[in-house]
């Protein structure tokens, strides 16, 4: 790492989208997009013919020998639900009549395979895009990953082969494919850095399901990293520094060997309790997304899942959406494996900026529109088959359902109103079910944490959502970076606003928790705990270091702190207030905390 | 030759899953497939998954298969099931 051209290059750095906590310093790997990969238009004389059909049955075989392999890595990694994709492009490169048509190019047209593959799969693509279906002409993308299979086995240039790293990198690429996931070797990958994405994209749930930390949403990365730099990612942040200084080398593997001491503290098992000093016991959830996720409960030593993202089920695979049996085997998993301490399901999540069903139009402005329960609602028979699902799962545990982005109280009756009469039926039909199931709802509309206190009445448990919330209340889209620094989890208005969920959650005597990425981020973590919220609900690889952080701080000294901090006039003083106290009141944790934190 | 007319009712139309398990069923033959839309009369190589693909057809759609072959008949009884079966869609098997 020492090399001279390290240290004379300028640190280039670049915000995007904070995907996956943690930071990773080390060495770029760059991922060129296949489709983009060097070919040349050759013309080959009659006798070169035989050759190039040749070398494209063996580039048949050699991909479909690959797909196989990944398919079945895919499936072991990550649940069978991600491996269907996989299956589609393998009949892709079994279809004789795309053979035929690659070999015919090359005879009649006199081509190399690389152009006859670009020639054919781009005809393709373009009888695709003429069909007026959306869902088909989004299958251009599986196209345009098998003929970049194709024309990568072609190229000859196995620059690495990414199931046997033989080093540890940052993975910088436009976007990450789902096949290009299922080939990685994730033993030796530190970090994402990506142009496209968002929170919800497939490289951030991968990322967070496997504790990498990630960087997404960055644009121009690909344009600036070369394999082999030196990189610096800060996936809690949403920041890549490229070409690092060796004193930015130094802070950040400094404030890495932190992260990793604070979540391996010696002595604190997952066992061991989240509990202040002074003894206030705080209950760690789970957040979870892919069901695979499950395994790694126990290792982080959470207590039951507090937020399970159902939608992400069908991720890469819409408009199908997953059968009233597939969805039932997931939740029977989450139910067996959460035993007593039980794992909330919320609801299908879909439009706005996460996933679209078939059918309803794009909208101008979808995170007003119609998404979440607002869609469950409108789209009965999909809600329908979820609790049935949920309620057969039931038998096998403790299970609760969460009602995300309600904003009026008819949603909620209107859901029970279902629920009820779901349960009804099945026991009509004597299908056998655990009809105790609790209903909470998720407050992430204002008007929601507004009316808090009717809600609380009529609801078994509140949760807050904060990403949303806070989106909604500072009205700033987090991932739009030319407003995203006015996202402010500390903003007096967002403080206030949790202050009163606690009031009306004791008053009204309901169980509250908060999940949203505020329950990660240790000084946040703090700061809610000190304002009185007792559950948190957070991805399971950042449960041991919020959880040293609780342990090392007094609760009624925390809770004393934010009394002074809700009188501030601004998150800045927040941040301030708490970046200064904290490392006084908590050294053994907080001394040090980076003040960009 | 066989000649059967279907019409496709599991919810999501010939896409990608229900495509695929037809392909792979149709592949198990040695008799030529064919599927044509009784609406537009296109038609689409009942063994290739771009070309079925290609036939867009939504639930709904109507289309004739047309099996040629030593075991015509046995492979137009079989597919038209998988049909009437909806492609297995409704109870998942968990393969694929």
């Amino acid at each position: 790492m020492a090399s001279s051209n390290l240290t004379r290059s300028r640190d280039v750095k670049l915000r995007g989208i904070a995907a996956s906590p943690g930071v990773a310093v080390g060495q770029v790997l760059r991922l060129d997009e296949r489709g983009r990969h060097q070919f040349y238009y050759i013309g080959v004389s009659a006798a070169q013919v035989r050759m190039e059909v040749r070398r494209l049955r063996e580039a048949l075989d050699e991909g479909r020998a690959q797909l196989r392999e990944s398919k079945v890595r895919l499936a072991r990694e990550l649940g069978y639900e991600h491996s269907f994709i996989l299956d589609a492009h393998l009949l892709m490169l079994e279809d004789e009549r795309l053979v035929a048509e690659l070999e015919n190019d090359i005879r009649t047209r006199r081509v190399n395979a690389e152009w006859a593959v670009r020639a054919v799969t781009d005809r393709a693509i373009e009888a695709y895009k003429q069909v007026s279906d959306s869902y088909l002409r989004e299958r251009t993308s599986d196209l345009e990953d098998v003929a970049t299979r194709l024309l990568t086995i072609l190229s000859g240039k196995d620059e690495f082969d990414l199931s046997k790293l033989d080093q540890d990198v940052i993975i910088v690429a436009k976007n990450i494919w789902p096949s290009t996931v299922a080939e990685l070797d994730f033993s030796h990958v530190l970090g994402f850095a990506t142009n496209a994405g968002g929170i919800a994209s497939h490289t951030a749930i991968i990322a967070r399901a496997l504790g990498i930390p990630a960087v997404v949403g960055l644009r121009e990365v690909t344009r600036y990293a070369k394999t082999g730099n030196a990189i610096v990612i800060d996936g809690a942040v949403g920041e890549v520094i490229l070409r690092p200084t060796k004193s930015v080398i130094r802070d950040y593997s400094l404030k890495r060997e932190r992260d990793e001491k604070r979540r391996a503290r010696p002595g604190v098992k997952p066992s061991e309790a989240a509990e202040t000093l002074d003894g206030a016991r705080v209950t760690m959830r789970a957040n979870v997304e892919l069901s695979t996720e499950i395994e790694s409960l126990a290792r982080f030593g959470a207590e039951g899942i507090g937020l399970y993202r159902s939608e992400f089920m069908f991720l890469n695979r819409l408009p199908e959406l997953p059968s009233e049996e597939e969805q039932y085997a997931i939740y029977r998993k989450l139910a067996a494996a959460t035993g007593d301490a039980g794992a909330s399901i919320r609801v299908f999540d879909l439009g706005g900026d996460k996933l679209t069903l078939e059918g309803f139009e794009e909208e101008n402005n979808p995170a007003l529109g119609l998404r979440a329960i607002r869609l469950s609602l409108k789209v009965e028979h999909i809600f329908r088959t979820q609790l049935r699902a949920i309620l057969r799962a039931n038998l096998h545990g403790h299970l609760r359902v969460v009602l995300p982005l309600v904003s009026t109280i008819t949603e909620l009756r209107d859901a029970k109103r279902i629920i009820a009469d779901v349960k009804q039926e099945m026991a009509e039909a004597a299908i056998e079910h655990n009809a105790a199931l609790p209903v909470g709802v998720m407050i992430e509309v204002p008007a929601a944490a507004l009316m808090a206190d009717l809600f609380a009445r009529e609801a078994d448990f509140i949760s807050i959502g904060t990403n949303d919330l806070i989106q909604y209340i500072l009205a700033v889209d987090r991932a739009n970076e030319n407003v995203a620094h006015l996202y402010q989890p500390l903003h007096p208005a967002v403080l206030r606003t949790l202050a009163y969920l606690v009031r009306v959650a004791e008053t009204e005597k309901v169980p509250l928790e908060l999940c949203g990425e505020m329950a990660a981020d240790p000084l946040q973590a703090i700061a809610v705990i000190g304002l009185g919220i007792r559950t948190l609900s957070l991805v399971p690889a950042s449960i041991p270091l919020v959880k040293n952080a609780i342990r090392s701080v007094e609760l009624e000294r925390v809770t004393s702190l934010m009394k002074d901090a809700m009188k501030l006039t601004s998150a800045l003083e927040v941040e301030e207030l708490l970046a200064r106290e904290l490392p006084r009141q908590a050294p053994r944790f907080f001394a040090a905390w980076p003040s960009q934190q | 030759m066989q000649e059967r007319i279907v019409t496709i009712s599991n919810r999501l139309g010939l896409h990608a899953r229900a495509a695929a398990r037809l392909v792979r069923r149709a592949g198990q033959f040695a008799s030529d497939v064919e599927l044509a839309r009784l609406d537009t009369g296109e038609s689409a190589d009942g063994k290739s998954i771009l070309s079925v693909l290609l036939l867009a057809a939504a639930r709904g759609t109507s289309l004739t298969l047309k099996i040629s072959g030593d075991d015509e008949e046995r492979a137009a009884d079989e597919l038209v099931e998988l049909f009437e079966q909806k492609f297995g869609e409704e109870a998942s098997d968990g393969v694929f």
